[in-house]
C-alpha cells in the first residue's frame, strides 16, 4: 500500500464533498437537528397533562386536593366543567387527557375518616401519557393522604414501612441522560453507512469506478482511501453531538474517552461494513438509498435506543441480540452514566468485536469480488 | 383544457411506467410499508413489565422474607437473584444484570415488633429512565400498600378499630382504550409516518432524477406545463399511497383488532389531503436540491424527523419546549395523527375534526403552488 496514493484518493473524496454545495452542510445539521429532536422530543419527560377538573365539593379541601395536581408540574388545568357528563366531550375533542373528580362531600368524608372515592379517567389513546399520568396521579393521592393523615394526627403511629426508593445514576430521572449517549452511536451510523454507501455507488453510476482502476491504485488502497474521508466526517460529527450533549443539555459525562472511543471505533466497523455491502448491492444512488432505509428502521427500533428492550414482547428480544447498535448503546449508556469500564462491559465488546469481523470480512470480501467482475 | 388533461394522463403514465419497470422500487413501495408496521407495532410498547431485580435480606428473619416475597409475586419485578452484600449490588448494576435492588436493612423486624418502621431501601438504575421511572412508581406503590397492610394488622392486634383510618381511594378508569393496550394506540400513528416517509423520500428524488438522466430538458422543450406535470407526477404516488392506506388499515383491524369506530369518510378525506401535503414536500426538495445525494439526505431527514418525532405517533407533544410544538404544526404529520386516531379509537367523525382536515387542505394547497412556484424558478 502507498500512502502517497491514499492520501491523493482521500484528497480527492474530500473535494468532492466539499464540490456538493449543499451536501457538507446538511451533513452537519443533520446531527443538529436531530440532537433537539431527540434531546427535546424523545428525552422529554411527559409534563403538562392537559386535565379538567371536575370539582363537585367546592370546599377548601377540595381546592387543596386540586392544587396538590397543579403544584407537580405534570398537570396542567385547562378546564373546571362542572358536570361530570362535561368530561366526555373535552376528551372525544383532544382537549384533555385526563379528569380529576371531586364527589360532593369530599371534604366531610375525610373528615368523618372515611374513604373517599375520587374518580381519574384517563385517555388510553396515547397509553404512554395515559401509564405515566394514572402513575403520577396514585402519586399525589398517596402523597396528600398521607400528609393529610399526620396533619391531623387522625391515625396513631403504627408499625410499617419506611422505604426509600433511591435513583442511581441518573437521580432527576431525565430521558436526555440516556438519549444523547446512544445518538452519539446512531449519527455514526447514519453518516458512515448512508452516506458512504451513496459515495461508492455515485462512482459506479457515473463510470469513473472503471477509471479509477485502470490506474495503479490497489483495491485495498482504493478501499482505504474511500473510507477515511467518512470516519473523519464520523468522528467530527460524534465530537459534535458530545460536545453539545454535555454543553447544552448538560448531560454529566462520568465515563471515559477510551472505553467510548473504543467502542465506537469498533462500532464504526460494523456500519462501514454494511454501507459497502449496500455499495455492491445497489446499482444507483436511489436503491443504496432504500436499502439504507431497510437497514436503519429494524436497528432503530429493535436496539432499544428510543423504544425500551424491556417493554418488548419475549419473542423478539432475541433479535435484538442481531442488531450491531444494540450493544453499542449500552456501552455508551453504562460509560456515560455509570462509568462502567471494559471489565464491566466486556460482553459487549466482544459481542461488538465479533460483529465488526464478520460485518466487514464479509462486506470487503464481497467488495473485492464485485469490483474484478 | 382536454388538452391539459392528456398531457397529465401522459406524465402519469410515464411516471406509472417508471415504477413498474424498477421491481426493488415495487417492493420499497409496497411490501416496506407493511413490512415496517408489522415491525413497529409488534416490538414497540411503552408497558414495562418484569424489570430484573435483585434482593439483599440483611434481617434474615420471617417478616423480611414475607416482605420480599411480595416482590416476587409482583409482575413488574422479575427476580433475578439475591446478593450477600451492598457492593454486589453495584457489580449487577455496573454489568446490566438487574435493574433494581430491594435492600432491607437489618432490624427490619424488631422494629415492626416495637410498632415503629422498618427500613427498606429500593435502589434503581437510572440509566433507563423509561423503566427507572415506572420502576419508582410501582415500588412506591408497592411499599404504600404494604405499609398499610402492616399497619392495620399492627392496630387491629392493638384491638383498634382500622376502618377509623380516613383516605382517598382513588379510582382510575381508562377510556376508550380500557386495556391500554400499545399497539391500539401505536397502529393508527404508524400508518401516518410510514406513509409520510414512503412519499417524502420517492418524491423528493423524482425531478432530481430526470436532471440526472437528462430526460429534463426533454421535458422542458415540450408543451406541458409546469403545473401540469407536478399534477402528473403526484398522481401516481396518490394511488400507491392509497393502496399502502388501504393495506394497513386491513391489517390493523385484522391482525391487531384495532377497532375502527368512527367514520371512514372523514379518514379518507383527511388522508387524501395529508399525502398531497407530503407529496408537495417531497417535491420542494426535489426542486431545491443540487444532487440526488443531497435529495436523499433530505428526505430521509424531514420524512423522517419531524414525520417520527413531532408527529405525536409515539413521543406526546405536550411536553416539548414551545419552538419545536410550533414546528411541529408546519408539518402534516400532527394533524393526521389526531384524525386517524380519533376515527379509529374515539369514533370521531368530521364534526369534531374539521380544523385538522381544514389544516390538512390549507396545507395541500399550499405546498402544491409553493412546489410549483420552486420548480419553476430552478427550470430557468
Amino acid at each position: 500500500m502507498k500512502w502517497s496514493r491514499v492520501r491523493l484518493l482521500v484528497w480527492k473524496e474530500l473535494l468532492q464533498l466539499r464540490r456538493d454545495r449543499m451536501l457538507l452542510p446538511l451533513v452537519f445539521i443533520q446531527p443538529v437537528l436531530m440532537l433537539l429532536m431527540f434531546g427535546y422530543v424523545v428525552g422529554s419527560d411527559v409534563s403538562n397533562i392537559p386535565t379538567a377538573l371536575v370539582d363537585q365539593d367546592r370546599t377548601s379541601l377540595s381546592r387543596e386536593f386540586a392544587r396538590a395536581f397543579e403544584n407537580t408540574g405534570y398537570f396542567d388545568i385547562k378546564a373546571h366543567p362542572a358536570e361530570e357528563t362535561a368530561v366526555r366531550p373535552l376528551m372525544d375533542a383532544n382537549s384533555i387527557e385526563m379528569a380529576i373528580m371531586i364527589p360532593p362531600g369530599f371534604q366531610a368524608g375525610m373528615e368523618r375518616g372515611e374513604q373517599v372515592p375520587v374518580q381519574i379517567i384517563v385517555d388510553g389513546v396515547d397509553s404512554k401519557t395515559a401509564s405515566v399520568a394514572s402513575g403520577y396521579a396514585s402519586r399525589v393521592i398517596a402523597d396528600f393522604t398521607q400528609r393529610r393523615i399526620e396533619l391531623t394526627g387522625l391515625m396513631p403511629k403504627t408499625a410499617g414501612i419506611d422505604a426509600r426508593v433511591r435513583v442511581l445514576f441518573n437521580p432527576s430521572l431525565r430521558s436526555v441522560n440516556a438519549m444523547i449517549p446512544s445518538l452519539v452511536a446512531y449519527i455514526l451510523m447514519l453518516a458512515s453507512m448512508a452516506l458512504m454507501a451513496q459515495a461508492v455507488v455515485r462512482e459506479r453510476e457515473r463510470g469513473t469506478l472503471e477509471q479509477m482502476f485502470v490506474t495503479p491504485i490497489t483495491r485495498g488502497e482504493y478501499l482505504f482511501g474511500k473510507l477515511t474521508p467518512y470516519v473523519i466526517l464520523s468522528v467530527a460529527q460524534i465530537a459534535a453531538v458530545m460536545a453539545v450533549g454535555v454543553l447544552w443539555f448538560r448531560v454529566p459525562f462520568n465515563g471515559s474517552v477510551l472505553v467510548i472511543g473504543a467502542g465506537m471505533a469498533l462500532f464504526m466497523f460494523t456500519t462501514l461494513g454494511q454501507g459497502l455491502i449496500i455499495s455492491t448491492l445497489a446499482r444507483n444512488r436511489h436503491q443504496a438509498q432504500q436499502l439504507a432505509m431497510f437497514l436503519l428502521i429494524p436497528t432503530i427500533v429493535l436496539s432499544g435506543f428510543i423504544f425500551p428492550i424491556e417493554s418488548m414482547p419475549r419473542a423478539i428480544v432475541p433479535l435484538t441480540y442481531l442488531i450491531p447498535l444494540r450493544y453499542a448503546v449500552i456501552v455508551l449508556r453504562s460509560n456515560f452514566m455509570k462509568g462502567s469500564d471494559f471489565v464491566a462491559l466486556w460482553p459487549e465488546f466482544a459481542a461488538m468485536a465479533a460483529f465488526a469481523i464478520a460485518i466487514f470480512g464479509f462486506a470487503v470480501a464481497r467488495f473485492q469480488k464485485r469490483l474484478s467482475d | 383544457m382536454r388538452a391539459a388533461f392528456r398531457r397529465i394522463d401522459a406524465i402519469a403514465r410515464k411516471e406509472f411506467i417508471h415504477i413498474r419497470r424498477d421491481p426493488r422500487m415495487l417492493i420499497a413501495v409496497l411490501v416496506m410499508p407493511v413490512a415496517q408496521l408489522l415491525l413497529f407495532a409488534y416490538a414497540i410498547s411503552f408497558d414495562v413489565s418484569d424489570v430484573p431485580t435483585v434482593l439483599l435480606d440483611a434481617d434474615m428473619t420471617a417478616a423480611s422474607r414475607e416482605y420480599l416475597a411480595s416482590y416476587e409475586r409482583s409482575d413488574f419485578f422479575d427476580v433475578v437473584g439475591r446478593v450477600d452484600s451492598p457492593a454486589e449490588i453495584d457489580d449487577v448494576f455496573d454489568r446490566s444484570e438487574a435493574r433494581i435492588a430491594v435492600w432491607v436493612a437489618p432490624g427490619f423486624a424488631r422494629a415492626l415488633e416495637r410498632g415503629e418502621d422498618g427500613k427498606v431501601s429500593v435502589l434503581i438504575d437510572g440509566s433507563e429512565p423509561n423503566s427507572a421511572q415506572l420502576g419508582q412508581t410501582y415500588a412506591l406503590a408497592l411499599n404504600q400498600q404494604l405499609d398499610r397492610e402492616i399497619a392495620v394488622e399492627w392496630v387491629r392486634a392493638k384491638g383498634q378499630d382500622p376502618e377509623a383510618m380516613g383516605g382517598i381511594g382513588a379510582n382510575v378508569r381508562t377510556w376508550y382504550n380500557p386495556e391500554r393496550r400499545s399497539a391500539d394506540f401505536l397502529v393508527p400513528g404508524l400508518m401516518v409516518v410510514i406513509i409520510m416517509i414512503v412519499t417524502i423520500q420517492q418524491t423528493a428524488v423524482t425531478l432530481v432524477k430526470e436532471r440526472d438522466q437528462g430526460t429534463f430538458e426533454q421535458v422542458v422543450v415540450s408543451p406541458i406545463r409546469r403545473s401540469e406535470l407536478m399534477v402528473g407526477k403526484v398522481l401516481p404516488w396518490m394511488a400507491i399511497a392509497f393502496v399502502d392506506i388501504i393495506a394497513i388499515t386491513l391489517i390493523a383491524i385484522t391482525l391487531f383488532g384495532i377497532p375502527l369506530r368512527g367514520d371512514v369518510f372523514t379518514l379518507g378525506v383527511g388522508a387524501l389531503f395529508f399525502v398531497l401535503g407530503c407529496l408537495s414536500i417531497g417535491l420542494m426538495i426535489s426542486a431545491r436540491a443540487s444532487s440526488a445525494e443531497v435529495a436523499n439526505l433530505t428526505g430521509l431527514m424531514v420524512g423522517f424527523l419531524p414525520g417520527f418525532m413531532l408527529s405525536g405517533f409515539a413521543f406526546p407533544l405536550n411536553s416539548i419546549p414551545r419552538f419545536l410544538q410550533v414546528i411541529s404544526y408546519l408539518f402534516p404529520g400532527r394533524y393526521m395523527v389526531t384524525i386517524t386516531r380519533s376515527v379509529f379509537l374515539k369514533g370521531a367523525s368530521i364534526d369534531v375534526l374539521w380544523p385538522q382536515v381544514a389544516a390538512l387542505a390549507l396545507y395541500a394547497t399550499v405546498g402544491l403552488a409553493l412546489a410549483t412556484v420552486l420548480y419553476a424558478r430552478r427550470a430557468r
